[in-house]
């Protein structure tokens, strides 16, 4: 059984007199307990997708897909009360902005124990408020807060953007679910921090089988774990398959422009005043966005039948849309697994 | 949270201080004399005068004077009424429960209704309720109230006979005055038609009140449909939304302690308006509160009874504000951190 199964997802921004495709067909797919990285530059969209699964978008946006599973079920045929049990029961987000997510008027601990499910608990109510007190101690300390006592009666502009974002993942993952999207969960981090997050939520995909999107534009903070990769560009999702075979093996011009474009400092092969390789051009906004493959004016390889956006091909599991693939040849850089 | 206390009181400390220098500077304004708007005494023969003058500083610096004027103000000495003759402080602190009473009923029903409706107005499910109710605050709040009140007497006192057209208690309820609050002093009262009081004092109450509270409510309708809508959009509330919290608890814990701040802000702002506008009612209904006795002597040129009714209307104006800025305070957790004093 599939986690996450998407067929051709839409996501239109409704204006006035017309509809921009902010995300246009973009197929997705994930295994139970995988970890899959979304990556592109900012503005392509990848956290339109993740709003759109836990329908967070309000109604200037329209969804649509062909198909769109979550562990067997279909949430497109679900009345709309039972998506959102069943997405509020089993996936949770991590956000891009942890403190404009916090509600700035109450403290941080009623916050936090409002995301634990009330299954969890038995017993009588001072015995239950008890056991929730702990567990959101046991939270905090688990994501790295040793101050509890300090933060739980704090309210949010109080606190550094980096603990925000610690509540923020601890809130997360209050419920195990069985999905958990991270919206550039690191960014607002210090390294040490970002690293011990990333090591937290790898033990509990591999302990409590917890599927992750982990949606970032840091190659290195996610080529090291992820099983699998989704390249998007401006709004397409242009290549998708396991890790390895995205680094050495890129189909698409883009995602090898991509990683090109992240020098190696470490090979030392890069010259003194040597030009560091950025692909020609920027992502165009969406009211000009290209016809066909978004890719195109910026595309090395790009030729007359780009002008139609190519059908999603296959080669050995290996997902892209492009007319003219790269061919099968190891990468200059020696690109190796940070 | 004490700093931040201290602060709205110094706050008010400085306006009280400008409030009665404009006060004291009026009995030099008005065209009569100085004595007598000071005293209040209309006629004063010869030898009275140096007697009086001397009594009132009136030989020496405006200083002094004021310093003198402020002293008899604490003491309750606020001078006699041309007309009457009676104490300013007395018939003052006589009328003003009424006004307090009619204006908190006021607020407080605007409060109960223009809520729910400004949540339902909000919603995005309903686009009609939003435009039914957003178009009847409109009428509210752009119908002259002295109108409106001599509307609804026409149609619920005189056609309907509902309730009476002015008045706070029916003449045949006679109900001992001690705390000057109508309501409390029926409850504390030992008569036996308790009961029959209650009911009259209500039927009362309802014209005025509606009233006076259209106005505040269409603001308040407004303000809250717009806070509330605000509030839902914010990404708290849909990442609270994902939690898995009802929406029932999504409105209880996040959209009403947020959304109901700009609203309390506006009460605050809005309550001088309330009191103008009670004035209004005041006089069409024949309410015996602050209001009217402040028209009547405004009418009869008595100075000192408009220096004294300034005095407490303004004082009134400001205790409201600074205590909605105090419930501010407590709901906003941000208000508490940038707290200097202001209106």
């Amino acid at each position: 059984m599939r986690l996450l199964d998407i067929r051709n997802l839409n996501i239109e921004l409704l204006t006035s007199d017309s509809s921009i495709k902010a995300v246009e067909s973009a197929n997705f797919s994930m295994k139970m307990a995988e970890v899959s990285g979304l990556i592109g530059e900012s503005g392509s969209g990848k956290s339109l997708v993740a709003k759109a699964l836990v329908g967070m978008l309000n109604n200037r946006w329209e969804v649509t897909a062909d198909r769109l599973h979550f562990m067997g079920q279909d949430l497109n045929r679900m009345s709309e009360s039972k998506r959102r049990k069943v997405i509020s029961d089993n996936i949770s987000m991590i956000y891009q902005e942890p403190r404009r997510c916090l509600d700035p008027t109450s403290n941080i601990f009623s916050q936090l124990e409002e995301s634990l499910p009330d299954y969890e608990f038995s017993g009588w109510f001072g015995a239950k408020k008890e056991l929730r007190i702990k567990k959101c101690i046991r939270l905090l300390h688990k994501v790295g807060i040793k101050e509890h006592e300090k933060v739980f009666n704090s309210y949010p502009h109080m606190l550094s953007e980096g603990i925000c974002q610690k509540i923020m993942i601890a809130m997360a993952i209050a419920k195990e679910p069985k999905l958990l999207i991270a919206d550039e969960p690191t960014t607002s981090l210090e390294g040490d921090t970002s690293l011990k997050v990333i090591k937290l939520l790898k033990s509990l995909n591999q302990l409590k089988e917890m599927g992750v999107i982990f949606i970032t534009h840091n190659l290195f903070s996610i080529t090291s774990w992820a099983d699998s990769i989704n390249v998007m560009y401006c709004g397409q999702l242009i290549e998708s398959g396991l890790t390895k075979n995205i680094i050495n093996a890129p189909k698409h011009p883009y995602t090898k422009a991509l990683f090109d474009s992240e020098p190696d400092f470490k090979s030392r092969d890069i010259n003194n005043k040597q030009k560091l390789y950025a692909l020609k051009g920027t992502i165009p906004t969406l009211q000009h966005l290209p016809i066909g493959c978004r890719l195109g004016p910026r595309c090395p390889n790009a030729q007359r039948a780009c002008v139609k956006i190519p059908e999603q091909q296959k080669i050995k599991g290996q997902f892209f849309r492009c007319h003219y693939p790269l061919q099968q040849k190891p990468l200059q850089n020696n690109w190796k697994k940070a | 949270m004490f700093n931040y206390f201290y602060r709205k009181l110094s706050l008010l400390f400085f306006i009280t201080f400008g409030v009665t220098v404009f006060v004291f500077s009026l009995n030099y304004l008005f065209p009569t004399d100085v004595l007598s708007n000071m005293s209040g005494i209309t006629s004063i023969n010869e030898i009275d005068y140096e007697k009086i003058a001397q009594q009132y500083n009136l030989n020496d610096s405006v200083i002094t004077q004021y310093f003198g004027f402020i002293g008899r103000l604490l003491d309750g000495d606020w001078g006699v009424s041309f007309i009457t003759g009676t104490s300013i402080f007395e018939q003052v602190f006589r009328v003003l429960p009424a006004t307090i009473e009619l204006a908190m009923y006021a607020l407080f029903y605007s409060f109960i209704v223009a809520i729910p409706l400004g949540i339902l107005a909000s919603s995005e499910n309903h686009p009609w309720l939003d435009k039914s109710i957003l178009a009847l605050s409109i009428v509210g709040f752009s119908m002259p109230i002295f109108w409106l009140a001599l509307l609804l007497i026409l149609v619920f006192s005189i056609g309907l006979g509902w309730f009476p057209t002015s008045g706070r208690l029916s003449l045949i309820y006679d109900i001992p005055s001690s705390s000057g609050f109508l309501f409390l002093d029926i409850i504390r009262s030992s008569v036996d038609y308790k009961s029959e009081a209650f009911a009259d004092a209500f039927r009362h109450l309802v014209l005025p009140t509606f009233v006076l509270a259209a106005y505040p409510t269409t603001v308040l309708i407004r303000t809250t449909r717009q806070s509330m809508k605000d509030v839902m959009n914010t990404s708290y509330v849909k990442a609270a939304k994902i939690k898995g919290l009802t929406s029932g608890q999504l409105l209880r814990r996040h959209g009403l302690r947020n959304g109901l701040l700009p609203v309390i802000q506006m009460l605050g702002i809005h309550f001088g308006t309330v009191i103008t506008l009670a004035m209004v009612t005041e006089v069409i209904f024949a309410w015996p509160g602050v209001g009217s006795w402040l028209v009547d002597a405004i009418h009869q040129r008595d100075y000192p009874a408009i220096q004294g009714g300034l005095l407490v209307i303004s004082g009134m104006v400001f205790v409201a504000t600074i205590l909605f800025d105090l419930l501010y305070m407590i709901f906003d957790p941000l208000a508490r951190r940038h707290g200097h004093g202001k209106i």
